[in-house]
């Protein structure tokens, strides 16, 4: 059965992953049986995403555009608790990883993604990644174009593009459709960005080099409009002067920001213009009739505009004061009248950021499907959201999210925390992510609390790789290791706000894992006895700058 | 403080091939999950055979590699780098449980 709404894989899709997963079984049996070495396996098992870490071997899914079916998250559901140990971790780009996978069950599981329509492939390597974009996609009331007819087209393109399989570096690719960039487009490899021009054309704004980890940048703009037929063969151009000139000779220098930093964006421009004219008018050009048959795909659900004001949820709003605070924080405006989009927090008091278990992933589905037509969308920000939803089912849908755990009513509060897996889990990990999330998340755990402090982002990576997005965050916190004791390193000011997009700054030197709560309570303090009038967190840090946040921080730790 | 990293105890580790679990080299040359059974290295010397040894016995492991250790009074042993600890002793949060709906 097609999911309704959004692409279903056909013929091609099908056989496609199929076949790889036949070929990934034969590599496992062949490794098993010692008739292949771990050299010689290990790329093949990262092709399919399968990366081996301290403890087991981890499996990242891929989940295009952060978009699922109830039918596809009930199957994530099964694969973790078949394979797995029954939960899974909803990552920064919008993937899933089950960390405990066994390496002669991954076929399995792999062939149990296949029949929901999912893989793993280019999870992993130097290849495009899974495109993201805005998971209010095709809901938001501020959304000029659905991004995900856009994405689709990127992830059908660059699916084992021959060309691109070995590019210098892995390569990442967001999409937003809202001038609210909830996709954070200007820190990744490309960005696009749809918008109106004066003449009431909507084309993309191309935005090149950016992207975090060990040399953070903030992308730039390579075209100001770019018509939107003309967006595969743009890419194309650009992802083959990055192909020819990008480092191989350094892994640290590879990535494209770097290849943009060292020659500046003008002459990446007119190296792409250059190649771009070569192909601008070849079978990369979209036609009408593509990107119609594609859009067909995300034909919104036949939602009919209904009352806004419903008497239920005036009244619960006055009764239940953690449901008001609710609809203030994880419910967001809808673009059809009576609508609305609710954020699932995966973020509950204490809970490691992003992880949700077998029975939340079902019980989440079930919800979907009662609530949301059956649609689930996966943020960057490690959570859930029901893009459909009637305002007058609103009451129901809290009181089901109460029942798993996820009705915590924080998005965008300092205890929705993105944290990285950390050294818990990851090989390349410096220090621990996901406790000191626990232990920030329980200090700070009452509502009240939370939204007095208003919108706040802590952002942790537990190492310079910075999955955890620590240099965009209001406040940043970045796990080192010095002589085998974990420090972390704390940064102020970064933001992913479009107009506003910023790096932190590292506020002095790091704290060790003890101290972090304290040190993050006495930056809140600061902010609470300065801040004016509607001020968030990072507007008073913008008016008046470290020193206070410093003084105070280094006075308590 | 800072710990000294450069342990002169050690012991062979790797992950198991067929499950990826962590695994440590025993005296009888088998891989064994339990770290109070690895065979311990006293000296550079005997390191370096130890991690001879592991590697002529990696048919069903990855990529095995030394730890350095440290043993207490009563012969317990425990890795020096946090990194090797939670390798031997795992998470150290509590995960959901598959069936959980709140996280405890």
């Amino acid at each position: 059965m097609p999911d309704a709404h959004f692409y279903s894989y056909d013929d091609f899709d099908r056989r496609l992953v199929a076949e790889r997963v036949e070929q990934f079984r034969d590599q496992v049996r062949r490794r098993l049986a010692g008739e292949l070495t771990e050299d010689q396996f290990k790329p093949l098992r990262l092709t399919n995403g399968l990366y081996l870490q301290l403890h087991a071997y981890m499996l990242r899914i891929a989940i295009p555009y952060g978009t699922l079916s109830s039918r596809q998250l009930r199957k994530l559901a099964e694969i973790s608790r078949k394979y797995d140990r029954g939960y899974g971790h909803f990552t920064t780009r919008q993937n899933l990883q089950l960390h405990w996978i066994k390496l002669e069950q991954a076929p399995d599981a792999i062939a149990a993604l296949a029949e929901v329509d999912m893989h793993s492939i280019q999870t992993s390597g130097n290849c495009v990644r899974n495109t993201t974009a805005d998971h209010f996609a095709g809901a938001a009331a501020d959304e000029i174009e659905d991004p995900r007819v856009w994405c689709e087209i990127v992830r059908q393109w660059s699916t084992l593009h021959p060309e691109f399989s070995f590019l210098p570096r892995k390569f990442k690719i967001a999409i937003t459709g809202s001038p609210n960039d909830r996709a954070a487009v200007r820190v990744h490899d490309i960005g696009l960005r749809l918008w109106r021009n004066d003449r009431g054309e909507v084309g993309f704004e191309v935005i090149v080099g950016g992207g975090l980890g060990r040399t953070p940048m903030i992308g730039k703009t390579l075209r100001e409009f770019l018509p939107k037929d003309e967006m595969l063969a743009y890419l194309e151009a650009a992802l083959r002067v990055y192909n020819r000139y990008g480092r191989r000779d350094n892994l640290f220098k590879a990535r494209i920001k770097i290849l943009v930093h060292e020659i500046g964006v003008e002459k990446m421009r007119e190296e792409v213009e250059a190649e771009y004219e070569s192909m601008k008018d070849s079978a990369l050009k979209l036609s009408p009739d593509t990107i119609e048959a594609i859009a067909q795909h995300f034909a919104p659900p036949p939602l009919r505009p209904k009352r806004t004001l419903v008497p239920e949820v005036e009244a619960l709003k006055l009764e239940d004061r953690n449901f008001a605070l609710w609809l203030k924080s994880n419910v967001a405006p809808h673009r059809v009248a009576g609508h609305a989009i609710v954020t699932a927090s995966l973020k509950p008091a204490g809970a490691p950021p992003g992880d949700a278990s077998a029975a939340q992933m079902e019980g989440v589905a079930d919800i979907a499907d009662a609530y949301s037509y059956s649609e689930i969308r996966v943020s960057h920000e490690q959570n859930l959201v029901l893009p459909h939803v009637a305002v007058e089912d609103l009451p129901a849908v809290y009181r089901a999210l109460d029942k798993l755990g996820f009705a915590e009513a924080n998005i965008g509060k300092i205890t929705d925390i993105i944290a990285c897996p950390g050294l818990d889990y990851c090989a390349l990990a410096n220090a621990r992510s996901i406790p000191v999330a626990q232990r920030i998340s329980n200090h700070f755990a009452a509502l009240a609390r939370q939204h007095d402090i208003g919108d706040l982002k802590i952002k942790i990576s537990g190492c310079i790789n910075a999955c955890g997005h620590h240099h965009v965050g209001h406040i940043g916190i970045l796990g080192v290791d010095k002589n085998g004791v974990e420090l972390y390193q704390i940064s102020l000011g970064g933001d992913v706000d479009f107009g506003h997009t910023a790096l932190g700054t590292i506020l002095g030197p790091a704290v060790p894992a003890e101290k972090v709560v304290e040190a993050v309570d006495a930056l809140v303090t600061t902010y609470l006895e300065a801040r004016a009038e509607g001020e968030r967190f990072v507007d008073t840090y913008r008016r008046i700058g470290a020193q206070p946040f410093k003084d105070r921080v280094y006075a308590t730790v | 403080m800072a710990k000294n990293l450069s342990g002169d105890l050690q012991v062979a580790s790797a992950n198991r091939l067929a499950d990826g679990m962590v695994v440590f080299l025993d005296a009888a040359g088998q891989w064994t999950e339990r770290l109070d059974r690895a065979d311990i290295a006293r000296n550079k010397q005997v390191a370096d055979i130890l991690l001879e040894r592991a590697r002529a016995e990696s048919f069903t492991v990855v990529d095995p590699f030394l730890v350095a250790v440290i043993e207490d009074e009563e012969g317990r042993i425990e890795p020096l780098s946090l990194r090797e600890k939670i390798r031997a002793s795992g998470l150290t949060f509590a995960a959901i449980a598959a069936e959980a709906v709140r996280y405890a």
